[in-house]
């Protein structure tokens, strides 16, 4: 039985995906065979954590987290976990459908002078297309097609009056955008999204049509 | 009869398309490419309007997006003016702000009783005599203001857009494409805004009788199409800048917020109007409006000409005019010493008659069109007006005596401008960093000169953006000044109109300052000048001027009105927009909508209100969820109140700060209420901590409170640097309340908790799992049952509530909103932060002496409550009943407690409890009522005095047992 429900779970299901479970959550694998100019894509089912303080990086070097990202930028760990440092002494960690990190790290994380423990329940969507871009600049300020695929910066802004935190990375070959938002926004900024996106010939999509990994 | 010319090189006109319109009830023709006043004046209309205060009528007078008192509706949009809007097929146009259409408008009476309308009869009427102030009022309010809002019209979809550009060149004329160009070529993103529907500005339009200007934007345009760098969007006006070169872009269906690292300003320059009697008559024109008209729209802008100017650009026109078959009748040369290039030879050469140093005072009209001008010479002293002056007959005079630059956005830009007393004119003295000026808007006027302009501040532009290391150019020199210093000239006749957008005459300022108002802010104010639609536009410049003259100060000295953005009227539809205003939503949102939720805003939270049933009504849903609570089991979504975890050695010692009562000493497992005070000594919010750990703290904050007790926090552990971290949950938990006397029963089957009493106490909290979800339940009793606090995180929030409500169907559990809840409270006497307290209220007042410990070291606001504890109270916190046979008015939240004449208090809170069978409530009242028996009344609504009686709180329950030791 799935205990987890993604935020926008109630919105997704008007699309009529074929629901799978991942991570003790159901999540919207595939829709249609359609690939819009633009594609959202609720991937809240990934299993993430936060910690900060000023011992933060030390915990995570303790744990085997070797490569730390600089400030406001991202990694990725050999087994496919995303590490993003927000700030200077806060981290932020999802694992990718395969790999377990923020499992493991959260059962032996325990609150310690300069450590904290930061619950993420953050609602994430994946935004890919080729007119992607113009949805962003109709709903952030910030300037994304100024950077190269290559950057690896972990952007915290405003999108639709959202605080957000936005990285992006190649996904199936093109660029995709990971956005990760407060639960309680969740439903607001995929429709508002959603609905820009539309307009621009674009929809919502399973997760597997960007992230192929999750159906395999 | 068509008023069409034959094709003419560059026109924007199709002639393959036709369209049809209807103005005022008439049908008129067009083509694709026609604006509104192009189309009507080639079919021979002139007045196209009337003016706001005497409904006189009006023409066309710039062609320049700057005409408003052309202003029209076609019901779905309202204001649009007639030389900006496009043509299209169906438009059924009507002039705004008159009775009856433009031509035959009935209010034209006004124009006969403007002796009683003097400069600030508006504000005057309201004096004297007062009797008839409500008349004026609604006079005013009947006939002020342009057109009328139509509730019903379609929404219009008007997206916005962010975008971004190393370079913003605002203004596509000769300056803004050179700079363009040039700066395109250095590798920078360059965007080129041009408010018109075609590039080119004035290289389109001022021909001065041959193409060679046409045939030089023709090389411009095709360059920059060459460049992928460079950008042109032309029908996109720039309407105001803003800190840090954000620049608000506005085109017909959308607004961009533009973000540049530099900014050309090359917006050029507006014409200015001669002041002379009826010089706002249909027919008189700037000069660049009639050469708009040939050559944008192919458009006679009329059939026989005079021409008023005092610039070059006046003989240019005149020879615009006479290449296409326009008689001139004369150039009358305001200056004594006449035009000094060769363009004088060449409009005489055209057998073109030029009077130096002569002027108009005043246009003849007749039946609303201009017949004649009665010139004379402007040498000497002599006064208006001048018996037997010569009368030169004409339709059209063309005015070209100065202008006035377009730096509404180089003033938002944060650039000094300066007077010159040689040119007339203001000049940027200094601009900001990554602000640069280019051409007429610079004081650059010859058009090879303006060129090289553009490309001088393209290349000091890409050096600042670093596209460059070249030395920048020199600036070459200006020429020529083509302002007239002072093109006014006083009729006694009057309608001599300095602004046409407010009927401003040239003796209303005289009036103006005679009356004490010249300053030229206070002037502007009392006369409104420059406050039209077009922002003075037309008129600030001239009104400068004659305040200058009358207080005999040089120009700069009087100074210039602040410019704020927006610099061109923008439609609400823009600003409205696509508005994001993010909504939050609980994870339960759905569940409660299929319970029949009758929602209601909680800040930016929808929150249930009630849970509607088909048969009853909104109090009757209420009252069945209160009593569900008090005799069964109730739950109810409280997942919106802010949620913060504290770790750290010092968690206990921080929140023995920011509360007010105790909190190091609470046990680990247990929860205590806390009230939360500002540095005045205010309550800014209450909540619950709950103890987890030695290091770990849980603590709840009201909802509305969350975001700014989060910052507010973050910020005294940024200054007292205490070893401790705080995170912000109130998204990432859900939590829900339990409440009622089998909220045990229910829970006991969905956990291995031990639950009893001596275990699990009141104010006690626990960590366990709930329906196999980790869970933090916290022992509280708010709304005064045995109840539970579930906290969870939101991902598992659906099913802990879906299994609590499956589980406790066959204990009659039953959702609760928030009225119910805050009937519940308040049996308890519990207060709401911000509803029972305000901006100004201490726990003193409140009467929650309990919750604060006056003996700790320190709380943030202690040292402010030490001062005022030993004050007397000027209102005090009170329960109170009304009596159980009440009938009649119910008092409601804010309504006034009076005292003989006098307002002793105020009603925070009301509700009838059907448990006591009476209303009961809170209210702020003066000390002297407050003691517990005493009656007072409260003035409800129609001013019915309501007897009650102050009673102690709690109402309900008052020795607490039922949610302690149930």
């Amino acid at each position: 039985m799935e205990t987890r429900r993604s935020a926008l779970h109630d919105l997704l299901q008007q699309h009529n995906p074929r629901w799978s479970a991942m991570n003790g959550m159901l999540a919207p694998v595939s829709m249609d065979d359609r690939r819009p100019t633009i594609a959202l894509a609720d991937a809240s089912c990934m299993h993430r954590m936060g910690v900060k303080g000023s011992q933060a990086e030390v915990w995570l070097h303790s744990q085997g987290i070797e490569m730390l990202p600089g400030i406001n930028a991202w990694v990725r760990t050999p087994e496919g976990t995303l590490v993003a440092r927000l700030g200077r002494t806060e981290f932020f960690l999802e694992d990718s459908p395969s790999a377990t990190t923020t499992t493991r790290l959260r059962s032996t994380l325990r609150a310690a002078s300069g450590l904290t423990p930061v619950i993420r329940q953050d609602c994430a969507i994946v935004l890919s297309g080729e007119r992607t871009n113009e949805l962003l600049t109709q709903t952030c300020s910030v300037n994304f097609a100024a950077y190269s695929d290559a950057d690896r910066f972990a952007i915290l802004t405003s999108m639709v009056g959202v605080s957000v935190l936005v990285i992006w990375e190649l996904h199936t070959g093109q660029r995709g955008y990971r956005i990760w938002c407060d639960p309680s926004f969740a439903a607001f900024l995929w429709e508002t999204l959603l609905g820009i996106a539309q307009e621009l010939g674009g929809g919502a999509v399973g997760l597997g049509a960007l992230i192929p990994e999750v159906v395999r | 009869m068509s008023s069409r010319l034959p094709p003419v090189l560059g026109e924007w006109i199709d002639r393959s398309q036709s369209l049809t319109i209807r103005f005022d009830g008439q049908r008129y023709a067009g083509h694709p490419g026609d604006v509104v006043s192009s189309a009507l004046w080639a079919a021979g209309v002139r007045v196209l309007g009337r003016s706001f205060k005497y409904h006189r009528p009006r023409g066309i007078l710039s062609l320049a997006n700057h005409d408003v008192n052309t202003l029209m509706t076609d019901d779905a949009h309202i204001n649009l003016r007639g030389d900006v809007s496009p043509l299209a097929e169906g438009m059924d146009l009507r002039a705004v702000n008159t009775a009856g259409g433009a031509r035959a408008d009935r209010r034209r009476l006004f124009d006969k009783l403007s002796a009683f309308m003097p400069v600030g009869f508006y504000y005057k009427a309201f004096h004297r005599p007062k009797a008839l102030a409500h008349f004026w009022e609604r006079f005013f309010r009947r006939m002020a203001g342009l057109g009328e809002i139509n509730v019903d019209s379609p929404r219009l979809y008007t997206p916005k857009r962010y975008d971004f550009r190393d370079l913003l060149v605002i203004g596509a004329g000769p300056s803004g494409l050179a700079a363009g160009l040039c700066a395109a070529h250095s590798g920078a993103s360059v965007l080129i805004v041009e408010e018109n529907a075609q590039a080119g500005g004035s290289l389109g339009y001022a021909r001065g009788g041959s193409d060679t200007n046409h045939e030089r934007l023709e090389e411009l345009l095709a360059q920059a199409k060459q460049l992928p760098h460079l950008e042109i969007r032309t029908g996109t006006c720039a309407v105001g800048y803003y800190a840090d070169h954000w620049i608000a872009l506005v085109e017909a269906q959308r607004m961009t917020t533009l973000r540049a690292r530099a900014v050309i300003v090359s917006t050029g320059v507006m014409d200015q109007p001669a002041v002379f009697r009826n010089n706002d008559a249909p027919g008189v024109m700037f000069a660049s409006a009639a050469q708009r008209l040939i050559y944008r729209y192919a458009v006679k802008p009329m059939h026989r000409a005079v021409v008023l100017t005092a610039n070059s650009e006046g003989y240019e026109a005149a020879l615009d005019l006479d290449r296409h078959g326009i008689g001139v009748g004369a150039v009358l040369d305001l200056r004594p010493e006449g035009e000094s290039t060769d363009l004088a030879q060449r409009v005489t050469s055209a057998n073109i008659r030029v009077l130096k140093g002569y002027g108009v005072s005043e246009a003849i009209a007749r039946n609303d069109r201009l017949t004649g001008v009665r010139i004379f010479s402007v040498d000497g002293q002599a006064r208006l007006p001048i018996p037997n002056s010569e009368v030169l007959s004409c339709d059209g005079l063309l005015m070209s005596v100065g202008f006035a630059p377009a730096a509404a956005l180089l003033y938002q830009a944060g650039a000094r401008m300066s007077y010159s007393e040689i040119t007339h004119q203001f000049y940027p003295r200094e601009l900001p960093k990554g602000v640069f000026a280019a051409g007429r808007v610079n004081g650059v006027f010859d058009l090879p000169y303006r060129l090289e302009d553009g490309k001088r501040a393209a290349q000091e532009a890409v050096r600042y953006l670093g596209f460059s290391t070249q030395p920048n150019p020199i600036v070459p020199p200006q020429r020529r000044w083509p302002t007239h210093p002072y093109p006014i000239f006083a009729h006694p006749d009057g309608k001599n109109f300095v602004d046409f957008d407010e009927d401003l005459q040239l003796k209303d300022f005289a009036n103006a300052a005679q009356e004490g108002f010249d300053n030229i802010e206070l002037m502007k104010r009392y006369s409104t000048v420059g406050m039209g639609p077009s922002q003075g536009k037309h008129s600030n410049m001239n009104a400068i001027r004659i305040l200058a003259n009358l207080r005999g100060e040089t120009v700069d000295k009087v100074g210039t009105t602040t410019s704020r953005p927006f610099y061109h009227p923008v439609a609400l539809a823009h600003l409205s927009g696509r508005g994001f205003h993010p909504v939050r939503r609980t994870p339960l949102h759905s569940l409660h909508a299929e319970l029949g939720a009758a929602w209601m805003p909680a800040g930016n939270w929808q929150r249930p209100e009630y849970y509607a049933r088909s048969d009853q009504d909104k109090n009757e849903c209420v009252r069945g969820e209160v009593r569900a609570v008090r005799e069964s089991l109730g739950l109810i979504d409280v997942g919106t109140l802010g949620k913060m975890d504290l770790y750290g050695p010092a968690a206990g010692e921080f929140l023995e700060r920011v509360y007010a009562g105790r909190c190091a000493n609470l046990k680990v497992g247990m929860t205590r209420y806390g009230v939360m005070l500002d540095e005045s000594g205010v309550i800014i919010d209450d909540g619950v901590m709950a103890r987890l750990s030695d290091q770990h703290f849980y603590f709840t904050t009201t909802t509305t409170g969350s975001a700014t007790v989060y910052r507010e926090l973050t910020r005294w552990n940024t200054l007292w640097r205490m070893d401790c971290g705080i995170v912000n949950l109130t998204g990432a938990f859900s939590a829900m309340n339990l409440a009622g006397p089998k909220a045990r029963d229910l829970l006991a089957k969905l956990t291995d908790l031990d639950l009893s009493h001596a275990s699990f106490p009141y104010l006690g909290v626990r960590e366990a799992q709930v329906a196999d979800v980790p869970c933090r339940l916290l022992r509280v009793g708010f709304v005064g049952e045995l109840g539970y606090e579930i906290h969870t995180p939101a991902e598992h929030a659906h099913h802990l509530w879906t299994a609590l409500m499956a589980a406790g169907n066959a204990l009659g559990i039953r959702p609760f909103g928030v009225e119910a809840q805050r009937l519940l409270r308040l049996e308890k006497g519990h207060i709401i932060i911000g509803q029972d307290t305000d901006g100004l209220t201490t726990p003193l007042e409140a009467r929650m002496e309990w919750a604060i410990k006056m003996d700790k070291p320190f709380f943030v606001g202690q040292r402010s409550l030490r001062i005022v504890a030993p004050r007397q109270r000027k209102q005090v916190l009170v329960g109170f009943t009304l009596d159980k046979s009440h009938s009649g008015a119910v008092p409601k939240e804010c309504h006034l407690i009076i005292r003989g004449n006098d307002i002793a208090g105020r009603v925070t809170s009301i509700a009838f409890s059907e448990t006591l069978g009476c209303h009961i409530g809170l209210a702020f009242i003066i000390p002297e009522l407050a003691e517990e028996g005493t009656a007072f009344a409260i003035r409800a609504d129609a001013g019915k005095m309501v007897s009650a009686v102050v009673a102690k709180a709690p109402f309900y329950d008052p020795s607490a047992q039922r949610q302690r030791d149930y």
